[in-house]
């Protein structure tokens, strides 16, 4: 789950922020919208048993919601992403940023500016 | 002052001096030998009835050595009473609180709000002679996609997730098996107490685990109970 302190910046793309599960999990909800649990444990390859808790987290989280479906024959699940990847995206650099100028003030500022100027 | 050594004293002196020394070497004896059954019997009926046959047999080898007991103001009898005395009121109160405390922790809902036939399935169960005398333990869901099922008092609760997962028979089978384990719970609620209250660790859970499938493949089927299990595992 993203957590400043757990930012892991040797990773690659979303599994600084995510762990890798909950990185491909999100990536399936971002890409396909809302998704029942077999669609997700299919198009991320990864068994119930590891999707189930993770899910729970990241609505927990409130990286992602569920509703509860009752029209089929059976009761499901039907989860979506809370926000877009943009806004996500958004939440998530505002948090980086917020942390590196709590921490280093003007230095921080400085080098955000040489990074606009690229 | 307190001396265990004065105690251990006191115990050797006052059991050897009563009349009751046969009768406590002759049901230290029976609790081993059912021990001994319990431990290569295969069938769980059997095992279940020796373990708590060696139970009852420790409790009253406890009860003689306590009642020939001259001295007075022992501290490891008293600190024993005050401990038998609080487990049996846990044992006893809890199970008619801990559920509700459940459905308050789990936020559950009573399944009924999704759909009706757990709940009457469940109510059904009551005909079967096993399950006379008891009352009619009331099925709740609750918000996780991990699939658990667990009973506890009154109630069985089941995740949102087994019922995604689960087909009805499957379901079924789970419903039987959980209203077997209250069923159990209510009926002997001794067996834990006794372990409590002896000292042995209750290490039956694995033959009430098969005593409960047991019951489910009579009420439902065999196969619904073994596609359920492998769904879970």
């Amino acid at each position: 789950m993203v957590k400043i302190d757990r930012i892991n910046l040797s990773n690659e793309g979303l599994t600084k922020f995510f762990s890798p599960i909950e990185a491909q999990i999100m990536t399936v909800l971002w890409e396909n919208g809302e998704c029942a649990t077999p669609d997700i444990t299919e198009r991320t390859g990864i068994p119930l048993s590891s999707v189930a808790g993770t899910l729970d987290r990241l609505v927990k989280a409130g990286y992602a919601k569920r509703i509860v479906d009752k029209s089929g024959q059976r009761v499901r699940y039907l989860y979506s992403a809370s926000e877009s990847m943009d806004s996500t995206a958004n939440s998530i650099t505002r948090k980086v940023l917020d942390s590196l100028v709590d921490t280093f003030g003007k230095v921080a500022i400085e080098n955000f500016h040489t990074y606009s100027k690229k | 002052m307190f001396s265990i050594l004065d105690e251990i004293g006191c115990y050797m002196d006052c059991i050897s001096g009563s009349g009751l020394l046969p009768l406590l070497l002759t049901s230290v004896l029976l609790a081993l030998l059912f021990f001994g059954i319990y431990l290569g019997a295969k069938d769980p009926g059997v095992r279940i009835s020796s373990f708590i046959a060696a139970q009852l047999c420790m409790l009253a080898s406890i009860g003689m050595i306590v009642s020939s007991m001259n001295c007075s103001r022992m501290l490891t009898i008293e600190i024993y009473t005050a401990y038998a005395i609080l487990s049996t009121l846990l044992i006893l109160f809890l199970p008619r609180i801990y559920y509700r405390i459940l459905i308050k922790r789990y936020r559950a809902r009573p399944v009924t709000e999704l759909m009706e036939w757990p709940q009457v399935f469940v109510n059904s169960l009551k005909r079967h002679e096993r399950m006379s005398g008891i009352s009619k333990p009331a099925v709740y869901y609750y918000d996780s996609a991990v699939p658990r099922a667990f009973a506890s008092g009154k109630a069985i609760f089941l995740s949102m997730g087994l019922l995604e997962i689960m087909d009805e028979a499957e379901l079924r089978a789970i419903l039987a098996h959980e209203a077997w384990h209250l069923r159990h719970n209510a009926k002997t609620p001794i067996l834990r107490h006794i372990s409590m209250i002896t000292f042995t660790r209750n290490c039956s859970e694995n033959e009430l685990e098969s005593m409960a499938d047991k019951f489910a493949a009579k009420v439902v089927n065999k196969n619904a109970v073994e596609s359920a299990r492998a769904k879970l595992s």
